[in-house]
């Protein structure tokens, strides 16, 4: 299922890049440019061709694991432009991922055991305001506050320049970003967890272990939560889109280094090979995501086999 | 169970880390880099563009992060100073015959590239000849064509002949700078775009060295001691890639940048940040001008006492105030102010609606039912172009737009994605009825590229405007090697485009540079920001 997907996915992808109007040489905008010498440009790449013709020699090319050399970057392979970029954004993402739900459980679940309470209704109310709010206007605000003013974290960059590796500086630079791309998915997470929990509290296998005496902890811990994360890995899997496409965003407000920020330059610069490669790997992304999901779904869940 | 996934995670997540560092170059920075204080407090000018550059290769690149960084890796045969006067870089002096065909360059017999080899004649002669071979794919071809050939005198003196006098041709050695044959001088012309020197090893003799780029961070560059003016006093270079111009004024705010070019809207701002004593900011003209282009293939704007009517109706002063904060001047006709062909006695057709009304009048236009004018039947009526990546100009249509309704003009705006707008825009589509747009005028103001009418089907001449005597004199104007002879000329031409406004000419752009209080030597210039680079310094 998931190769037809991809290819669909490629299809659609580039004739929309190719409808989108301008092109590369959009950039070129300089008296001293002979137009002749932007169309010799041109054919050297093969833009000239008919559009499905240039659609048939990058699928060749990609399936062979090739993806072409970057329009503007000239004589840059654009694997080398993903290769830089792939594992900042593979961090960020996993990074603000614990961070989702290291945050959002322990609050979902405490919301759900004190029901109604005032605590319960503040972590409500705290996660609408967060489902309400986006992303970027928090981490511009985060910026103003705590970089500008407070100067306790760098503006952007994944390091300090010129210094030698040091974790401590790559978390420094990470922290905000990675807060910021979870808050986009913690509000949601949030509800869904204290949902869930409410359920699992509901059953009566809960209501056995209570019966039997069990601590009222050990009950939550041990027989509710257990449960109650099974429909929260489906969640995960469902929110990896999400991910890659808030990477943008956040990649773009913390100057982060990302394929997000790699795809949006490409976008505006219409380096065709370099949208096609990102388009790629973000659905490749998002299809191993799901199946990821899937998998975690029957290691979780004792009642689920393939 | 749960234990051991989460050992996995931790070591996934440790890999990542360690992998996120270590791309795409895995160097790790040497000792000396290492010891250094931290780019924004030491000896390391640190600089941001939005824009990422291409490569280092002046007979490639196009963009203009890619050129200022060859400025500071390569050296041209002249330089220009602040206000664009020529200067020897490579070349000591040079001088041309009494027709202006010959041009002989005596160069500097001191001068070293990167990689300890001597600079000679020979790479000069390599250099030039690039974007002259038949098998040069490259953007560059145009400013070469009127050289003839190149002579290699002695190892120290080149010969240029050039098939016609060409008086822009010094400012054409001061933006090609020299390669180095005895690196390059091998590779087939043909590979030459796309070798690997222009974005992983390239060598030059510019008074700083290549150290490292990486990919979406930056670019970081190294004093090279054995420069040809003395080395460098700044240490180092970075040139820092950042999305947007949001985060590099937030990074000139606390320091991370030291150095940044100012945009107009960003001017207020950056005053308030000079008045807190966090930057200061030096501003002169901008070697620019911003303008609502019409285009003349409209039946609409062919008259030229219609386009002198529109003109009328632009209060251009309010729009300086309003939408750029002052950082301006009214502009009457092309050039700039910042270069020495400017005409500051242009004709001008000041801000007066009565009169725009009247003149429209004259030329058959009246108010029709609806109260928008009327000719033959036909309304005034059209659609005002401009890129949603410029703000200025978004303001400036609006503004356009409800002046221009108050004489009965009608206008729609229709704002474009840059790429679709300069598609659109440029030949040869030429679709648009108005534009907001602006020039930038190069080192030499030759404005031939705007307003010869053998620039309409390929060039810059996006309103088809043409005048046999403005096509006369631009023709005259290259030829002339006297700078005052060709001051007249060019006054004369802009002059005569004042007259018969194919633009609304709006205003010429004020330029502005901040730089950190203990940061020296930077000053705003249009012409040249890094002039003297090597002596620049931080306290």
């Amino acid at each position: 299922m998931a190769i037809p997907l991809l290819f669909i996915i490629t299809i659609i992808s580039f004739a929309m890049m190719r409808m989108a109007p301008g092109d590369p040489t959009a950039l070129m905008m300089d008296p001293m440019i002979k137009q002749e010498n932007l169309a010799a440009y041109k054919e050297s790449y093969g833009l000239n061709d008919n559009v499905v013709i240039q659609y048939g020699r990058w699928l060749g090319n990609m399936v062979q694991g090739n993806f072409g050399e970057s329009l503007i970057r000239q004589g840059v392979p654009v694997k080398d432009l993903i290769l830089a970029r792939l594992p900042n954004t593979l961090l960020l993402m996993l990074v603000s991922t614990i961070i989702a739900f290291l945050i959002s459980i322990p609050l979902g679940v405490y919301s759900a055991t004190r029901r109604n309470s005032k605590t319960d209704y503040a972590i409500t109310f705290i996660s609408f305001l967060g489902i309400a709010t986006p992303s970027f206007w928090i981490g511009l605000m985060l910026i103003m506050v705590l970089s500008v003013h407070l100067g306790w974290f760098p503006i952007g960059g994944v390091a300090n320049i010129g210094e030698p590796f040091s974790i401590w500086d790559r978390l420094h630079h990470l922290i905000l970003p990675a807060f910021v791309l979870a808050t986009a998915d913690m509000a949601g997470l949030t509800r869904y967890s204290r949902s869930s929990m409410l359920d699992v509290l509901r059953q009566d296998y809960i209501r056995t272990a209570k019966a039997n005496g069990f601590r009222k902890r050990t009950v939550i811990f041990r027989h509710g939560l257990r449960n109650a994360l099974i429909p929260i890995i489906t969640i995960f899997g469902l929110m990896l889109p999400s991910f890659i496409g808030g990477s943008v965003i956040i990649e773009s407000v913390f100057a982060w280094p990302g394929i997000g920020l790699l795809f949006m330059d490409a976008a505006f610069q219409r380096d065709y090979p370099v949208i096609m490669a990102v388009v790629v790997i973000a659905s490749a992304l998002v299809v191993i995501g799901n199946l990821l999901a899937d998998i975690l779904y029957a290691v979780f869940d004792p009642r689920i086999e393939y | 169970m749960a234990k051991k996934k989460f050992a996995w995670l931790s070591i996934l997540f440790a890999v990542l880390l360690v992998v996120s560092a270590c791309t795409p170059a895995d160097e790790l920075p040497d000792a000396e880099a290492a010891t250094k204080p931290d780019g924004g407090k030491g000896g390391g000018l640190v600089l941001a563009t939005t824009a990422a550059p291409t490569l280092f290769n002046p007979y490639y690149s196009t963009d203009t992060s890619s050129s200022t960084i060859e400025g500071f890796i390569f050296s041209g045969l002249v330089t220009v100073d602040h206000d664009f006067n020529p200067e020897g870089d490579l070349a000591e002096s040079w001088e041309f015959s009494d027709d202006g065909l010959r041009w002989t360059f005596h160069l500097r017999d001191n001068v070293k590239w990167h990689d300890g080899e001597p600079f000679t004649a020979d790479d000069v002669v390599f250099s030039y000849n690039i974007p002259l071979s038949e098998d040069y794919v490259g953007p560059r071809g145009l400013p070469f064509e009127i050289i003839e050939e190149i002579n290699k005198v002695d190892d120290y003196t080149v010969e240029f002949v050039l098939s016609e006098p060409y008086a822009p041709f010094i400012t054409i050695t001061a933006q090609f700078e020299v390669l180095p044959k005895h690196i390059l001088g091998d590779v087939p012309i043909a590979d030459l775009g796309k070798h690997k020197f222009n974005t992983k090893e390239p060598v030059g003799t510019g008074p700083f060295k290549f150290k490292e780029w990486r990919e979406g961070e930056y670019i970081l560059l190294d004093r090279n001691d054995d420069y040809f003016l003395g080395a460098p006093k700044l240490d180092s270079i970075t040139y820092k890639i950042v999305p947007d111009t949001n985060t590099a004024m937030a990074q000139l705010q606390v320091g991370e940048i030291n150095l940044a070019g100012i945009s107009p809207e960003y001017t207020e701002m950056a005053e308030d940040l000079a008045q807190k004593g966090k930057i200061e900011l030096s501003s002169g003209p901008s070697n620019a001008f911003e303008y609502i282009g019409y285009n003349l293939r409209n039946e609409l704007f062919q008259d030229k006492k219609v386009r002198q009517a529109l003109t009328h109706a632009i209060d251009k002063e309010a729009i300086i105030q309003a939408i750029l904060g002052g950082a301006g001047t009214v502009a009457n006709g092309p050039g700039s102010p910042a270069n020495w062909a400017f005409n500051p006695d242009m004709p001008a057709f000041d801000y007066d609606p009565e009169k725009a009304k009247q003149m429209l009048k004259e030329a058959g236009w009246e108010p029709g039912p609806d109260g928008i004018l009327q000719k033959d039947g036909k309304k005034f009526e059209f659609v005002l172009k401009t890129t949603s990546a410029n703000e200025i100009r978004q303001q400036i249509a609006e503004v356009a737009q409800q002046q221009w309704s108050e004489i009965g003009i009608k206008t729609s705006i229709e704002l474009l994605e840059w790429s679709a707008y300069v598609e659109q825009t440029s030949p040869p589509n030429w679709n648009f009825d108005a534009m907001v747009a602006g020039w930038s005028i190069g080192s030499d103001p030759d404005p031939t590229w705007f307003w010869h009418t053998s620039e309409i089907e390929n060039g810059l001449n996006y309103n088809g405007y043409s005048n046999p005597k403005v096509d006369e004199l631009l023709s005259q104007n290259t030829q002339i090697s006297d700078l005052e002879e060709r001051k007249r000329v060019i006054a004369e031409a802009d002059a005569i485009v004042a007259e018969d406004q194919p633009n609304t000419f709006i205003y010429y752009v004020e330029g502005y540079l901040a730089k950190s209080p203990n940061l020296h030597g930077p000053e705003y210039s249009s012409a040249n920001t890094y002039y003297k680079l090597h002596e620049w310094y931080i306290d």
